[in-house]
């Protein structure tokens, strides 16, 4: 029996997603040539807590922007649900329900280029949501709000009239940012928000928006391939590698001790700014492609703990991890972390 | 942390400022060709001002005063004839203007009815894809495999027929327009549709989506403006291809009636009495035509440099 | 002392636009040793990328090489024809760029632009080139050259591309390689692989490396000396521990308190106000004035000179000696 707290604010089951990247029908008929799928997704289960941060992390081809895309309902699911607050995003019917879910759940995209309209005024790119939802009427209120939306991220309500080739990345970013606030959406995907800006603006951005989450009791899905990013931000994470979840844990956890061999590759991976001389598991391949991904244990090629089972059967996730040597409690076979 | 403390710069700042302007203001065949471009606008839409006789008003001409020389007085009402005057006394200057006006008014309209049409076509196709993209570019693709001015010609018969002859006359300006627009759309369409297709996968597209925007409202609001820089260098180039196609049809005798010439009906008076010395009636249509093609083209090809962020 | 590689001394680069003359790169000099790996770190707009541009006459125009040298093995290369720095670039200078995907031609095969490589900047014949060339690819870890040589790039994966990149480089022996954000594009696992071939095989060849990159980890594990470069300047220069460790500019220090880092930290990253200034407005005296939190008046108006602190140089008056001591 659990507390009503601790009961998940967002909730994904087995969720999976195929492309159909076969080639033109035609050609298909000349070369006798089989449809192809990509799996992109294939069966990602997980829980996020009101009011905290998960973190989905993996390299390219891990599936990562497509489950943010399914989860926000800007892409179709091809299998499996997703829950926010009780109600079902992928299976609700009612569009009165809908839209009022839609009203909580925002997006922050990856490129402060391409996320804000460039014919549109930044004032008018965060009224949309509002007027959008019908939460205020008057043209006054309106202009109210859009200035406090741009206090509160750190702009002057005076920049409103700006258009967004006028800033810079970060400061778009903070825009984008206030438009997801805009409709007072309680759970925010944000799909990489920081990879296409500097280290130090990246700073002040994350810092923001930890404040706005400590403030305002925000819940993030936060999208990254960058471990150290993720360590200040998240709570807990989940480790992607080809459309599955390798290793779901307690941030804390994660980096303190490592489980899956893919996770300890990614962290070993991670330039060592402290230069603590740490000894490096040798790190093999590169990520194969998504159309046909290796038998069994998708990581099995590059994994230095590989066995015949693994090349035969998908580990199943125990206790967070999907792993067979872990399973087998074969982990000691790896070089250990020296500690940071 | 605020953006900037600087005052909101006035318009006449940021026109000043803007790279379109600065790049304006160095190339003196650009500034040439506009100054060119809006003289003749001025004095074709003001002709009732500038021209000294109402060219189009039959009662206004004197028989006696034609085939004068420029720079001649007329036999029979003594006005001055700068550029001399047809086989009815109608003044070239006068007609100049007035004819200049028919033409503009046919090129400006039917370049917005293509405008219209095309991007409306091309954001349809570009935003919403699949069967009906497909659809919609292949009538594109075929159309733009005749030649414009056959397609006019087709679609001005067709009208002929369709319409009774008694309103041939007052309807020939409306008919030239959607025959000269229609013969154009394609090329916006084709343009539009690109950029369409590139916008629709950005970011903010996306972001709108997520708000519950529905189709027809993001490409209105959303990925209209954003469509529309190539689309002015377009029409720019279109405009003076839709004077000279409308000087053509004038000319093959489909275009405008003689009651209200266009420049092309001009030259086609012209063109009889070129052999029997009187020179200036076919001349000074033809020039107009030349020069006003030739500005609009140097300004538009000025343009599509200036536009170009690569060239820049 | 050993005469450096590449000896860049108060190099300026500017762009003539029509707004007026900006610029870019404002008085920066550095050496690089023989077999040194030297880290060119920078936000964007700072003009790292542009100083390895310019190093190889590669700039541009409306930009251009505004006063400065640039000096190769001690002979001055800014000053050269174009035909001369053409003959350079390759054979003395190899140059890594950021994208495998346009620094290959995607139309010919590896085998061809390795060998046409090889072959410009030697005598071989195409047999010994085509043989020069699958060593290099071993080199490399690229697994069964000989058949590999054959493919386009399209065929390879893109740490693979980086990695032909990488021999096309070295294909001409060269004693300096300029590489701009060689890892940036590539996933992290890869970037990892690609960071300790590049450092072993310049090493092993006694290869001089300006590494120009954003990223500080990359940097840390790889070179030997980084500059940190502020707004066309250099902030800081020293032996890449110290900076990293104990950075002295309080530009560079904010940098390097603002990485995110896998270690158990505070809860907030440190953050430094504002951001980068535009060409345009460059403030006077010290560009990093309006930002810095232990700015004093001279800050405002005198640019600072570099001073040497410890093994480091620092721009920046907060460690001007000579004044303390003056007082």
């Amino acid at each position: 029996m659990s507390a009503p707290e601790s009961a998940a604010f967002v909730t994904v089951r087995d969720l999976k997603k195929t492309f159909d990247v076969s080639k033109p029908w035609l050609e298909r008929m000349i070369e006798r040539a089989p449809k192809q799928f990509l799996k992109a997704v294939d069966g990602v289960t997980f829980d996020i807590k009101k009011g905290e941060t998960f973190a989905l992390v993996g390299e390219s081809g891990s599936g990562k922007s497509t489950v943010a895309r399914m989860v926000v309902g800007l892409l179709p699911v091809t299998g499996g649900e997703v829950m926010v607050d009780g109600v079902s995003m992928t299976t609700t019917v009612d569009s009165a329900q809908r839209e009022k879910l839609r009203r909580r759940i925002q997006m922050i995209f990856q490129d402060p280029y391409a996320s804000l309209n460039p014919r549109w005024r930044v004032q008018d790119i965060i009224a949309e949501p509002i007027r959008a939802f019908n939460l205020l009427s008057s043209q006054k209120d309106i202009a109210d709000r859009v200035g406090e939306l741009l206090t509160l991220v750190g702009l002057s309500p005076l920049d409103g009239v700006k258009f967004p080739h006028q800033f810079s990345g970060g400061q778009r970013q903070r825009v984008a940012i206030a438009r997801a606030l805009a409709s007072n959406a309680e759970f925010i995907v944000c799909d990489e928000p920081t990879s296409a800006l500097d280290v130090s603006v990246q700073a002040q951005i994350l810092n923001l928006m930890r404040d706005l989450q400590d403030k305002m009791g925000l819940t993030y899905l936060f999208i990254s391939h960058n471990l150290a990013v993720v360590r200040h931000m998240a709570s807990s994470i989940g480790v992607m590698y080809l459309g599955r979840l390798t290793e779901v844990s307690q941030a804390k956890e994660m980096f303190r001790a490592p489980r899956h061999p893919y996770t300890r590759m990614l962290l070993d991976a991670v330039p060592d700014l402290g230069m603590s001389g740490r000894a490096r598991v040798p790190v093999q391949g590169e990520i194969p492609s998504p159309i046909n991904p290796p038998s069994g244990c998708t990581f099995h090629p590059r994994c230095p703990l590989v066995m015949d089972r693994c090349r035969a059967e998908a580990p199943l996730p125990i206790n967070g991890v999907a792993c067979h040597a872990v399973e087998e409690g074969r982990m000691g076979a790896m070089t250990a972390r020296k500690s940071a | 942390m605020a953006a900037t403390d600087a005052p909101k710069p006035t318009l006449r700042q940021r026109l000043n400022d803007s790279d379109l302007w600065l790049a304006f203001k160095d190339s003196p065949i650009a500034v040439a060709a506009a100054i060119t471009t809006v003289l003749i606008f001025v004095l074709a839409f003001f002709a009732p001002v500038f021209a000294p006789q109402d060219a189009f008003n039959p009662a206004a001409l004197n028989l006696m005063d034609g085939f004068t020389h420029p720079m001649e007085r007329g036999a029979g009402s003594s006005m001055l004839f700068v550029l001399g005057s047809d086989a009815q006394g109608r003044d070239m200057l006068s007609a100049l203007f007035y004819g200049t006006r028919v033409s503009l008014i046919v090129g400006l309209c039917s370049v917005g009815f293509s405008m219209v049409l095309g991007i409306s076509l091309g954001l349809i196709a570009g935003y919403v894809g699949g069967r009906v993209e497909q659809l919609i570019m292949r009538i594109a693709d075929i159309q733009l495999s005749f030649p414009g001015l056959l397609i006019a010609l087709l679609i001005f018969g067709v009208a002929r027929g369709l319409i009774p002859p008694n309103k041939h006359e007052t309807t020939a300006l409306f008919v030239i327009i959607i025959a000269i627009g229609l013969a154009h759309w394609a090329q916006y369409a084709r343009t539009v549709r690109a950029s369409a297709m590139v916008e629709r996968n950005k970011d903010y597209v996306q972001a709108a989506r997520l708000i519950g925007i529905k189709g027809l409202p993001i490409m209105a609001k959303h990925i209209l403006p954003n469509v529309m820089g190539p689309v002015l260098v377009i029409a720019t180039i279109n405009l003076a291809l839709a004077v000279i196609e409308e000087a053509t049809l004038s000319f093959f005798g489909v275009g405008m009636p003689v009651t209200q010439p266009s420049l092309g009906t001009l030259i086609r008076f012209g063109q009889q009495y070129l052999m029997s010395g009187e020179w200036w009636i076919l001349l000074f249509p033809a020039l107009t035509i030349v020069i006003l093609g030739l500005a609009i083209n140097l300004l538009g090809d000025w343009l599509r440099d200036a536009m170009n962020p690569k060239l820049r | 002392m050993t005469q450096p590689v590449l000896s860049v001394r108060n190099l300026k680069v500017e762009f003539v636009t029509r707004r007026g003359t900006l610029r870019a790169i404002d008085d920066v000099s550095f050496d690089i040793a023989p077999g040194e790996v030297l880290g060119v770190v920078g936000e964007s707009g700072a003009g790292k990328s542009l100083t390895g541009t310019a190093i190889i006459g590669l700039i541009d125009p409306p930009g251009r090489i505004a006063g400065g040298e640039i000096l190769l093995q001690g002979k001055r290369i800014d000053n050269l024809d174009k035909e001369s720095l053409r003959r350079i670039r390759g054979k003395r200078i190899g140059m890594i760029f950021q994208d495998p995907l346009t620094s290959l031609n995607p139309l010919f095969k590896i085998s061809e632009q390795l060998v046409e490589t090889i072959q410009t900047h030697s005598d071989m014949d195409a047999g010994q080139a085509r043989q020069r060339a699958i060593d290099l690819l071993t080199e490399v870890g690229i697994p069964a050259p000989e058949k590999r040589i054959d493919g386009y790039p399209h065929e390879f994966s893109g740490g693979m591309r980086q990695r032909v990149v990488i021999a096309l480089a070295l294909a001409a022996e060269p004693e300096l390689i300029i590489a701009d954000e060689p890892t940036t594009a590539l996933d992290v696992s890869v970037q990892a692989q690609i960071i300790t071939l590049l450092k072993k095989l310049c090493r092993e060849r006694g290869t001089a490396v300006m590494l120009v990159t954003h990223d500080m980890g990359v940097i840390a594990e790889t070179a030997d000396r980084v500059a940190v470069m502020y707004a066309g300047r250099i902030a800081e220069i020293g032996p890449v521990r110290e900076v990293v460790q104990h950075a002295r500019h309080p530009y560079a220090k904010g940098l390097m308190g603002a990485i995110p880092t896998l270690k158990a930290t505070a809860s907030r990253l440190v953050q430094i106000p504002g951001s980068m200034p535009r060409l345009t407005a460059i403030p006077r005296g010290c560009a990093f004035n309006p930002r810095c939190s232990e700015v004093f008046a001279r800050c405002h108006v005198e640019r600072p000179d570099t001073i040497k602190v410890g093994k480091s140089q620092v721009a920046c008056w907060l460690y001007d000696t000579k004044k303390e001591a003056a007082a």
